[in-house]
C-alpha cells in the first residue's frame, strides 16, 4: 500500500515469474523411472488376461507413462505379459502426478490384488505409508536398489550401466571420428548409470572424446533435438541417449544419418536403419523369482537387479544396421567380460 | 433559444424502469425542444442516469414510449442511439487513454479504407467540428496526454462527429475548473445556437441556473418538478430536489484559530507514474480551523492526503508533523497515535471494507486496543454497545450492526467511517472529498460535524473539487497546481473568479 | 571443445535459437492480440499440445504436411471458439478457465496419442527452405536463409500483427475493447464480438505454434511442447504487448536455450552445472526484464469480464 507504484510492478513481476515457474515446471516433466512422469492424465486401461481371472495370480501396475512408450513403462507391461503363468493384470498408467499413483496404488491393494507394482523411484515414499496397511500384499517397487525395510515389498532396477558399456563399445568400433555424443535428461537415476557405463565402454575400446549432454529436462523434445545438433555440429559421429525424450535426438541423427545406440526397449523401428543396438530390459526375471518367492510365503524384504548375466538385460542388435564383424565381435567380446566379471562396467 | 416547433426534439413518456427491490423510473415525462437546455436535477438514485441510460439504448424500460422528432423508437443498443443522433458524454469519460484522439473519434464508424483506419480522413473532420465549436484539439495526440477539460472536448467532438442531434451532458463540469466551465458553456452556447437539444445532468445549483432553459426535477425516480430558472432559484431547486427545506451554508461559529496542528513543510512525493506529484509543497493548519484544498483532480491532492495519511511515502527532504510529531513515511499507526483521523476519498477502498459487517468496520482501526480486545481475543459485547453507540449518535442508517457495509448507501459508508474517525475524538482531521457522491441530506450533515470538530478545537484539511463546498465551510481555502500552492485566500475574500485562476494555474495568489 | 568460437559453432547456435523460437513466437504474438483484447489465456499450452498431436497425426497418416499444418490450425482455431465461449459468451474467470484448456489440451492430445498412435513414429518433417542466394552467404546463411516455411511465417508474422493491431479498425477496437471496454460499447463496438474475435486470432497463433514444433521435429510425444506455452505468456509480460518486444523476447529465450545446449554439448559448461544452467534462459529473460523494466502497464481491462448491467 505504501508505494503503490513499486508494488505493482512487483506485482507484475511476480505474475512473469510464476508463468515462468508453471512453464518451467511443465518442462522439467517427461516420462521417466526417476522423476517423474508428464502425460497428465490417468486413463486406466485394464487388461484382463482371460474370463477366470479368480483363478488367475491378480496382478496391478501404476506406472508414470504410457503402456506402449517404447521405453520405461512399456518395458513392464511387456515383462508381465511375457510371464511364464497367464496373470489377471489391471493398469493405471500415465499417473505423473505421484498423488494420482498413490491413490491408484492404495486402491489395488484394497481391490484384493496379490501383487501390485509400484513402477517409479518417485512412489517410493508413498508405498511406505501404503504398504504396512496391506501386509498380505505384495508391493514391488523399482527402479530402486533397496525395499526401505518394508517387509512386503521387493525392489527391483536394472545395472543399465552393463548395457551403457556394450553400447560404448560398439559405438567406439564405428566411430570414425572418435567423437561420441550423449543425450541425456536430468542428471539422475538409471539415465546416470547407462551414460556411465556407455561413457566407460567407448573409452576403453578407443574413442577420443564422449561429449555428454544433460538437457535439463526429460520431457523436452525439441532440446535433445538442438543437443543431438550441437553435438554433430561438433564432430560426433555416433549419438545414443537416455530417457523419454530422446526421440528428438534420434529424429536428428536419422536426418544426419549418424548410428544410434538406444536403451530401455527396442528403439529400432524409430529408425530401421540406423539404430545399431539397444539395450532392452526383461523385468520378467525377476518377476518370477519375485512371485515364486510370493507363493513360498515370502512377501517381500528383498531387492532384485536385472543384469546381463540373469537375463533381464539384453542387447538387441537390429539386423537392418550393416555391423562390422568386428564391432560385432567387440560388443559380444564385452558382453561376456560383464558376465564372467572381468569387465566392471562401472569403473 | 429555443427555435420555434411544434414537434419536440425528444419525447420519453410514462418511462418506468424497475430493478430488483428498486423502482427507478416510476412514470417518468421528459420533453427536450431543439436549441434547447434542459436539466435533469436530482440526488444520487433519483434515477437520471437510469433515464438517460435508457435513452441510450443501455437499458430497456419496462414501461414507456420514447419519441424521436415525433416517431416512436425503440432504444435497442448504443448503435442505434448513436445512429438516431444521439449522443452521451458520460460522467466517466469512455475514452480509451492509449488511443490517440482521432483514434477514439473514429471507434466503431464505418472506416473509408476498410479494413485498414482512416485517420488523416478522421483528423480533417475533427479539426473541421473543433474550428465550428472552438474546441481546440490535436487529432494526433494520445488521450492519456490531455488534460481533464481537454478530453471531455474530445467526448463532445466524438458525439459531433456521430452528427449527434441530441447530446446528453452526464454531470459534465463535476471536473472542471470554474474558467472551464465558463468555456465549456460557451460550447453549449453555440451548440444550442445550432439547433442541438441538450439534456444537462448535474446537482450543482449555480451553473444549473446559470445555463438551463428548462429543469425537469428527479427524486427517488419521479418527477417533482417542472420549472425555469427564471421561476426557482437554488435554494428552491435544492428544496425540489431533496424534498425538505436545507440549508446550503451550514452555520459556522466565529472562533479564533490557536497553535499549528499540522505543519508541513518542503514535501515531495512521487506519483504512481513517476512523475512528482507533490513538488515542494507548505502548509499550515491550525487548531479551530478548517483549511480547503482546492484544485482540479490530479494535482497532487490525492499524493498529499496519502503521505499525511501514512499511506504513502515522500521524498527525503519533506516533513510532515502531526502535533509535533514527524509521521513521513513512518506508516498510517504513527498518523494516528499523533492525533490524526482520515476520511479517505476512495471510501470503499481505503476507508472501509466492504464485505466487512457494520460493526467491524467500525473497530476497525482501533480492534486492538485494549478496549476492544483482551489477550489478542476480541471482546464482542463491548465492540457492540460501541457500534451501537456509533452508528445511534452518527445516524447511520443501517438495518443492523451485522449488515455488510457494501450494502449501505454512499451517504452512509461516509457517515459510519465519519463515525469511526471521529470516535477518538482527533486534534488533526483530514477528509479527502467527503461529500463525493453523497446526497445533499448527508453532505448536510457531514459538513456539519466537521465544522463541529473544528469548533472543538481540532484543526481540519478537507480536499475538495467542489468549490462551493470548500467556501461553505472552510475558513482558508488553498489551491493547488501541479503540486504547488498556487495561493491561500481567508474565506472572506475568496472568490470563485480569483480560485478558478489559480485552479488553472494562472495567477500567484498571496503566498502560504 | 577448443573451438567454440568459430563462427561455425556460432552461427549453428544462432540457427538453433531462431528454430527454438519460432514456436515462442507464434504462441507469444497470440496471446498477445488476446491480451490486447482484455482476455489472459493461460491455456496457450494446452492449444499447442492439441494442435501438435492433430498436425502430428494427420502427417502420419496422410504423408501431407500441408494438411498437417491446415489440421494444426485449425484445431488452433476451434480451441479459439471453445476458449471464446468459455471466457467472452459465459464470462467464466479466465485464470480458470485457461488452467482448464491447458489441462484439457494435456490429457486430451496425450490420450488420443495412446490411442490412434501408441509407439512413436517419425512423420516427414518440414522441409528446410533456403532462400535463394542470401542461404549462400557463408555462415549467415545457416543462421538466418535455411529454416522451414514456418520458421519464416512466425517472423513475418511479426509486422503482420503490428498492422493489425495499429492499422486497422479492427486492431482499434481490440485494442479499446482491452483498455475501455465501456467506451466501445458505448460506440457501437460490440465488445464480445471483438474479444471473440482476437481469442480466436491468439488460439489459432497457438495451433500454429504447437503445428511448427511438431512437425520441426517429426514426432509427437505427450507433454510435447514441455511448458512452452506459458513461457510465450510470459513473453508477452517482456515484450510489453508489442510485436517486436514479443520477437525481442522470443529470440532472447530462443537463443539463450540455444546457448546453454551447444555449450553443455561442447563441455564449456561443466556437467555439475548442467541443470542450473537449463534455467538460464528463464532466468536471463527475468533479469533483462527487471533491468529493462520499463513502466509499461497491462491492458487496462484484462482478464476483466464485460457485460452490461
Amino acid at each position: 500500500m505504501r508505494n503503490k507504484n513499486r508494488s505493482r510492478r512487483f506485482k507484475l513481476l511476480r505474475f512473469v515469474a510464476a508463468v515462468m515457474a508453471l512453464g518451467l515446471l511443465a518442462s522439467a516433466c517427461g516420462d521417466d523411472s526417476d522423476d517423474g512422469g508428464a502425460t497428465g492424465t490417468t486413463a486406466p486401461a485394464t487388461t484382463a488376461a482371460g474370463d477366470s481371472a479368480a483363478t488367475l495370480l491378480k496382478i496391478a501396475l501404476v506406472a508414470p507413462s504410457a503402456s506402449d512408450d517404447l521405453a520405461f513403462t512399456q518395458s513392464m507391461v511387456d515383462a508381465i505379459n511375457e510371464l511364464s503363468d497367464p496373470v489377471a493384470l489391471s493398469i493405471t498408467d500415465g499417473t505423473f502426478v505421484i498423488e494420482e499413483a498413490a491413490t491408484a496404488i492404495r486402491e489395488y491393494a484394497a481391490a484384493g490384488n496379490e501383487i501390485v507394482v509400484a513402477h517409479g523411484t518417485q512412489f517410493g515414499a508413498s508405498l511406505a505409508e501404503i504398504a504396512p496397511d496391506f501386509p498380505e500384499v505384495t508391493f514391488l517397487w523399482g527402479t530402486s536398489t533397496d525395499t526401505q525395510g518394508l517387509a512386503n515389498v521387493f525392489a527391483y532396477s536394472p545395472d543399465a550401466a552393463e548395457g551403457g558399456y556394450v553400447n560404448g563399445v560398439v559405438a567406439a568400433a564405428i566411430s570414425s571420428s572418435g567423437s561420441i555424443g550423449v543425450v541425456g535428461p536430468i542428471e539422475a537415476g538409471d539415465a546416470v548409470t547407462y551414460i556411465t557405463g556407455f561413457n566407460n565402454g567407448a573409452l576403453a575400446n578407443g574413442a577420443t572424446e564422449v561429449s555428454i549432454t544433460y538437457t535439463g529436462s526429460f520431457g523436452d523434445v525439441a532440446l535433445a533435438a538442438e543437443a543431438a545438433t550441437a553435438l554433430i555440429t561438433n564432430g560426433a559421429d555416433v549419438l545414443t541417449g537416455s530417457a523419454q525424450m530422446v526421440v528428438g535426438a534420434v529424429g536428428v541423427a536419422s536426418d544426419e544419418g549418424v548410428p544410434w545406440f538406444g536403451t530401455q526397449a527396442n528403439q529400432t523401428s524409430l529408425d530401421p536403419s540406423l539404430v545399431v543396438a539397444s539395450q532392452v530390459y526383461h523385468w520378467e526375471v525377476v518377476l518370477e523369482e519375485m512371485i515364486a518367492q510370493r507363493k513360498a510365503g515370502v512377501l517381500g524384504g528383498e531387492a532384485f537387479e536385472i543384469n546381463l548375466a540373469n537375463g533381464g538385460l539384453e542387447i538387441e542388435f537390429n539386423d537392418g544396421f550393416d555391423l562390422p564383424a568386428d564391432a560385432r565381435a567387440a560388443g559380444d567380446a564385452a558382453i561376456a567380460g560383464i558376465i564372467d566379471g572381468s569387465i566392471d562396467p562401472n569403473g | 433559444m429555443a427555435t420555434d416547433t411544434d414537434i419536440p426534439m425528444l419525447e420519453m413518456r410514462g418511462i418506468t424502469k424497475r430493478f430488483p427491490g428498486v423502482l427507478a423510473n416510476d412514470a417518468v415525462d421528459l420533453t427536450v425542444r431543439s436549441g434547447e437546455v434542459h436539466t435533469l436535477l436530482g440526488e444520487n438514485g433519483a434515477g437520471k442516469s437510469t433515464l438517460m441510460k435508457i435513452l441510450f439504448g443501455l437499458y430497456q424500460p419496462d414501461e414507456g414510449e420514447i419519441r424521436l422528432n415525433g416517431e416512436a423508437i425503440e432504444v435497442e443498443s448504443p448503435s442505434f442511439a448513436i445512429a438516431h443522433g444521439i449522443g452521451m458524454i458520460h460522467q466517466h469519460f469512455m475514452l480509451v487513454p492509449t488511443l490517440t484522439v482521432a483514434e477514439n473519434v473514429a471507434l466503431g464508424t464505418r472506416s473509408t479504407r476498410w479494413p485498414l483506419t482512416d485517420l488523416p480522413v478522421v483528423s480533417r473532420r475533427v479539426e473541421e467540428i473543433s474550428e465550428k465549436f472552438g474546441l481546440a484539439i490535436d487529432p494526433s495526440i494520445e488521450v492519456w496526454k490531455l488534460a481533464v477539460g481537454e478530453r471531455q472536448r474530445v467526448e463532445i467532438i466524438k458525439a459531433l462527429y456521430r452528427d449527434a442531434r441530441l447530446l446528453v451532458l452526464d454531470e459534465p463540469t463535476a471536473v472542471l475548473t470554474p474558467q472551464e466551465v465558463e468555456e465549456f458553456f460557451g460550447i453549449l452556447n453555440e451548440m444550442r445556437s445550432t439547433g442541438h437539444g441538450l439534456i444537462f445532468i448535474s446537482h450543482k445549483l449555480r451553473e444549473v441556473v446559470a445555463i438551463s432553459d428548462e429543469i425537469t426535477v428527479l427524486r427517488n425516480g419521479r418527477v417533482t418538478g417542472h420549472t425555469t430558472p427564471a421561476e426557482s432559484d437554488r435554494h428552491q431547486l435544492a428544496t425540489m430536489m431533496v424534498g425538505r427545506e436545507v440549508s446550503l451554508a451550514p452555520d459556522r461559529p466565529e472562533i479564533e484559530p490557536g497553535e499549528s496542528r499540522l505543519v508541513i513543510r518542503n514535501l515531495v512525493v512521487e506519483s504512481d507514474r513517476g512523475t512528482t506529484a507533490v513538488d515542494g509543497l507548505d502548509l499550515d493548519v491550525r487548531a479551530g480551523e478548517i483549511v480547503g484544498i482546492a484544485g482540479v483532480s490530479g494535482n497532487g491532492q490525492r499524493e498529499l492526503a496519502e503521505v499525511i495519511a501514512g499511506l504513502r511515502d515522500a521524498e527525503t527532504g519533506s516533513s510532515v508533523q502531526i502535533n509535533g510529531v514527524e509521521v513521513v513515511g513512518l506508516g498510517a499507526r504513527i498518523a494516528r497515535d499523533a492525533g490524526l483521523a482520515y476520511v479517505p476519498e476512495e471510501r470503499m477502498r481505503d476507508g472501509a471494507i466492504g464485505d466487512f459487517t457494520v460493526s467491524e468496520n467500525l473497530v476497525l482501526v482501533d480492534h486492538g486496543s485494549e478496549e476492544f480486545s483482551r489477550r489478542g481475543l476480541l471482546r464482542f459485547g463491548v465492540i457492540r454497545r460501541h457500534s451501537q453507540e456509533l452508528v445511534d449518535r452518527f445516524e447511520v442508517k443501517t438495518p443492523g450492526l451485522d449488515t455488510a457495509t457494501s450494502t449501505l448507501s454512499g451517504g452512509n459508508i461516509q457517515k459510519l467511517i465519519l463515525a469511526r474517525e471521529l470516535a477518538s475524538g482527533p486534534t488533526v482531521l483530514l477528509a479527502a472529498q467527503p461529500t463525493r457522491g453523497v446526497d445533499i441530506g448527508a453532505a448536510e450533515y457531514i459538513h456539519e460535524q466537521i465544522i463541529e470538530q473544528r469548533s472543538g478545537g481540532a484543526a481540519a484539511l478537507v480536499v475538495s473539487e467542489d468549490l462551493d463546498e470548500l467556501m461553505g465551510i472552510a475558513d482558508r481555502i488553498a489551491v493547488m497546481f501541479e503540486g504547488r500552492i498556487m495561493g491561500i485566500v481567508e474565506i472572506e475574500d475568496a472568490t470563485r473568479e480569483a480560485l478558478g485562476l489559480m485552479m488553472a494555474g494562472v495567477h500567484e495568489g498571496s503566498p502560504a | 571443445m577448443s573451438d567454440f568460437f568459430t563462427a561455425t559453432v556460432l552461427f549453428s547456435t544462432l540457427a538453433a535459437g531462431i528454430r527454438l523460437s519460432t514456436p515462442f513466437l507464434f504462441a507469444g504474438l497470440g496471446e498477445m492480440v488476446g491480451q490486447k483484447s482484455g482476455v489472459l489465456n493461460l491455456g496457450v499450452e494446452g492449444v499447442m499440445l492439441l494442435s501438435a498431436f492433430f498436425a502430428y497425426w494427420t502427417a502420419l497418416s496422410t504423408g501431407s504436411l500441408w494438411l498437417a499444418v491446415l489440421v494444426g490450425t485449425l484445431v488452433g482455431l476451434l480451441m479459439g471458439v471453445v476458449y471464446g465461449l468459455i471466457t467472452v459468451v459465459f464470462h467464466a474467470e479466465q485464470g480458470i478457465s485457461g488452467i482448464g484448456i491447458f489441462l484439457f489440451g494435456l490429457g486430451f492430445s496425450d490420450l488420443m496419442f495412446q490411442e490412434k498412435v501408441g509407439t512413436p513414429k517419425f512423420t516427414s518433417k518440414l522441409p528446410s527452405v533456403d532462400i535463394p542466394l542470401l542461404s549462400d552467404i557463408p555462415h549467415v546463411g545457416v543462421a538466418f536463409f535455411q529454416h522451414s516455411a514456418m520458421t519464416y511465417a512466425a517472423f513475418v508474422m511479426v509486422p503482420l500483427v503490428m498492422i493489425l493491431l495499429r492499422r486497422t479498425t479492427f486492431g482499434t477496437n481490440v485494442r479499446a475493447a482491452g483498455e475501455n471496454p465501456e467506451s466501445a460499447d458505448s460506440l457501437g463496438v460490440s465488445v464480445a464480438r471483438i474479444r471473440f474475435s482476437a481469442i480466436v486470432i491468439g488460439n489459432t497463433l497457438a495451433g500454429v505454434a504447437g503445428t511448427a514444433l511438431v512437425l520441426e521435429l517429426g514426432i509427437f510425444q505427450p507433454n510435447l511442447t514441455a511448458g512452452r506455452g506459458f513461457i510465450a505468456i510470459a513473453l508477452v509480460y517482456f515484450g510489453a504487448w508489442r510485436a517486436p518486444g514479443v520477437m525481442a523476447g522470443a529470440l532472447l529465450y530462443g537463443v539463450v536455450e540455444a546457448t546453454v545446449i551447444t555449450w553443455k554439448a561442447l563441455g564449456i559448461i561443466p556437467r555439475s552445472l548442467s541443470d542450473i544452467s537449463a534455467m538460464a534462459p528463464a532466468v536471463i529473460t527475468i533479469a533483462a526484464l527487471v533491468i529493462l523494466a520499463r513502466r509499461v502497464k497491462p491492458p487496462a481491462a484484462l482478464t476483466q469480464p464485460f457485460s452490461r448491467h
